[in-house]
């Protein structure tokens, strides 16, 4: 019977990824808190972060007082407008900060020929890339803790709870792991940290802003009737599907619609800003729907639902990416790019 | 003794290049092997399939009984690997480095503190615990990736060109800690061209061209296969005449092939024969009333010998041509 003995190697072999993953993580970590440049990063974070809810903070005061007076109504609403200026904000943070921060993950390895020593030891491939991107979360998540008690402010003026707030949380915390894993893997894919920081520059720029774009004119071309079968009412093919409106999942990795469709899930939503997650969504084609035989409320049940398929999209996107990367790192990968070159030495000897 | 590295036709190509055609290899316990060759022979990357870091297209290799191939884990359990081109991480301590790679081998941390002190003493480094490892200089920085190599205290230790870029004093050091490393019952897999370094060092050799193994085995056997002699060094005392009627008279000795005058001096003799020949030689020149200073073997030159094989080897029928060209430069 192998089974005893096949758990056992299994457990093993868990234990070792483990045992790995920390060996490289408290490595990382250990240089990355290093010196004053953690201290001085840390500061300067909280010091906007704080500076920017005063900044919102004392614009809408002004705002909602002048002329109505102070209300309990106008204290929510301040709230609200605080909670969705620093998320965003933090939300901005991440996506900076969390491609950067693993941009040098494995390209500083081979730049510093560390590499070579870190894969003849036992450890595996995947505990080396678990072990960078959980040392870059590790950080992040720092700069995400240390930003908790000035977004709490928002609890003083009211409109928004605590489930808000953790969901807007949740989602940060999932930008940080899809953009960390896209920094990752293009660290393991590119020699030259410098190149892998460009990209990782262009990559975050085409997934966020590109594909919102896209969106955006993928809609409008849609709407005024440019792309063929508009019409059609009926046809549930995806050409038909794709001309009706184009698909909620361009905007996944973009998580400021993300956080906009958790805004929006506060109390009354988030004015008229909301009216992008039902463009998103699909609340907003009512028409369309009907036709369909579906009937959808605009403004009313989508809300508040996109988010949790963004993040599965990021989560799954960030496997994908994690499992590509260790493939990269493994001196014995199973998948090669095969380049076809004549004549030219390039082995080692 | 038994083979602790045993490599059989390992063929390595990158792109259509061929840098290992069918090499194979047996180093034996306890031993300081010499892999010698001209850049470009495949030294690099016969130790990179030997360390796991490469995948041979064809052949297989162990390494205290574990393949490469089947048991890749097992194998760098087994081994300690310095790298030809090694860098440091330059933010941690010393201590810290190898901390982080006995980490890496599972090692707890108590056996961790305790390994850490003995290491940095075997390498020297003791006092440079606490320094941060870009301030060590390239030799302490060599010694403490050697140290890196042997956290895990591993049978057999793989190092490519290990005194690559160092000074004389610093070779020399290096030189002590591998024989002190031989002394503690590890194998050694020493890549070098520089040659007067292995011969001094090793206990056999390898010579490598163009992805194969020319000769294999112990200086002196390698040498005594080549040649049909040896070489004898004489140092006669007395004027131009006198050493002159010295090698006329040693060239009409029947052992001797060849006397030629190499320096003040000193006469160096192709020899024919045995010690005892050799003896008899001595005991003869003395008779003749040679004054006899000096009377030795010259030391086997690696040099001479790879020269040697070498150039045999281009006179034969390239055997690797047909498989494609030779790799030349390193880097995977």
């Amino acid at each position: 019977m192998t089974g005893p003995a096949g758990s056992r190697r299994r457990l093993g072999a868990l234990r070792d990824v483990g045992s790995g993953i920390a060996a490289v993580g408290a490595k990382e970590l250990r240089g990355r808190m290093r010196g004053r440049r953690t201290f001085v990063v840390l500061t300067v974070h909280l010091l906007v972060v704080a500076g920017f809810a005063w900044m919102i903070e004392t614009f809408a005061e002004r705002t909602y007082t002048s002329g109505f007076g102070g209300s309990l109504s106008a204290s929510a609403d301040i709230g609200r407008q605080l909670f969705s200026a620093l998320i965003m904000l933090l939300t901005l943070i991440v996506l900076v900060l969390a491609p950067a921060s693993t941009a040098g993950a494995i390209s500083l390895e081979r730049e510093k020929q560390t590499l070579d020593l870190l894969t003849t030891t036992p450890i595996s491939s995947l505990a080396i890339i678990l072990g960078k991107l959980l040392s870059a979360l590790s950080w992040l998540l720092l700069l995400l803790l240390a930003s908790v008690p000035v977004t709490a402010l928002v609890f003083t003026f009211g409109g928004v709870g605590p489930d808000d707030m953790i969901r807007a949380y949740v989602v940060l915390l999932g930008t940080a792991i899809a953009f960390g894993s896209i920094g990752l893997f293009v660290s393991a894919l590119v020699k030259r940290t410098q190149a892998a920081t460009v990209i990782n520059l262009v990559t975050t720029i085409a997934v966020t802003v590109g594909a919102t774009f896209l969106f955006a004119f993928w809609s409008v071309m849609t709407q005024n009737g440019l792309l063929p079968n508009t019409t059609a009412t009926r046809d549930s093919s995806p050409l038909a599907a794709i001309t009706r409106r184009p698909p909620e999942a361009l905007l996944y990795l973009n998580p400021f619609v993300t956080q906009v469709d958790v805004i929006c899930g506060t109390e009354s939503g988030g004015g008229g800003t909301c009216s992008i997650i039902d463009a998103v969504t699909g609340a907003n084609t009512l028409g369309q729907d009907v036709s369909n035989g579906i009937v959808s409320q605009p403004f009313a049940g989508r809300r508040d639902s996109y988010w949790p398929r963004a993040m599965a999209a990021m989560l799954i996107v960030s496997a994908v990416l994690v499992i590509l990367a260790v493939q990269l790192v493994s001196p014995t990968r199973r998948w090669r790019l095969r380049r076809r070159r004549s004549g030219v030495a390039g082995g080692s000897t | 003794m038994t083979a602790i590295v045993r490599a059989s036709g390992l063929v390595k190509r990158f792109d259509r290049t061929l840098a290992l055609g069918g090499l194979d290899l047996e180093v034996a316990q306890g031993e300081i092997f010499g892999l010698v060759g001209p850049n470009g022979a495949g030294k690099t990357t016969t130790l990179g399939i030997l360390a796991t870091l490469l995948v041979p297209d064809a052949g297989d290799a162990e390494i205290a009984g574990a393949s490469i191939r089947r048991d890749p884990n097992a194998v760098r359990r087994a081994l300690g690997f310095m790298p030809d081109s090694f860098g440091v991480y330059d933010d941690m301590k010393v201590w810290e480095y190898l901390d982080f790679f006995a980490r890496c081998y599972g090692i707890p941390a108590d056996r961790r503190r305790r390994m850490i002190g003995d290491l940095l003493d075997l390498v020297d480094l003791g006092p440079k615990r606490e320094t941060y490892v870009q301030g060590l200089s390239r030799g302490m920085q060599q010694r403490l990736c050697l140290a890196h190599a042997l956290v895990h205290d591993p049978a057999v230790l793989l190092l490519d060109e290990p005194a690559s870029g160092l000074d004389p004093r610093a070779r020399v050091e290096l030189r002590e800690l591998l024989r002190e490393l031989r002394s503690l019952g590890k194998t050694i897999l020493v890549s070098s061209h520089i040659l007067p370094e292995l011969e001094e060092l090793c206990t056999s050799v390898a010579i490598i061209d163009r992805g194969r193994v020319l000769a294999h085995g112990r200086v002196a056997d390698i040498e005594r296969r080549l040649r049909v002699g040896a070489v004898f060094r004489m140092h006669v005392l007395g004027d131009e005449g006198a050493i002159e009627s010295a090698r006329t008279w040693l060239v009409t000795q029947p052992s001797v092939v060849s006397a030629e005058l190499v320096a003040d001096a000193t006469i160096e003799i192709g020899f024919h024969g045995d010690d005892e020949g050799a003896a008899r030689l001595l005991a003869a020149a003395v008779g003749a009333d040679l004054r006899v200073a000096t009377f030795s073997r010259a030391a086997s030159d690696l040099e001479e010998l790879f020269l040697q094989v070498t150039a045999e080897d281009a006179t034969e029928p390239d055997a690797t041509a047909a498989a494609g060209p030779v790799a030349t430069e390193a880097g995977r």
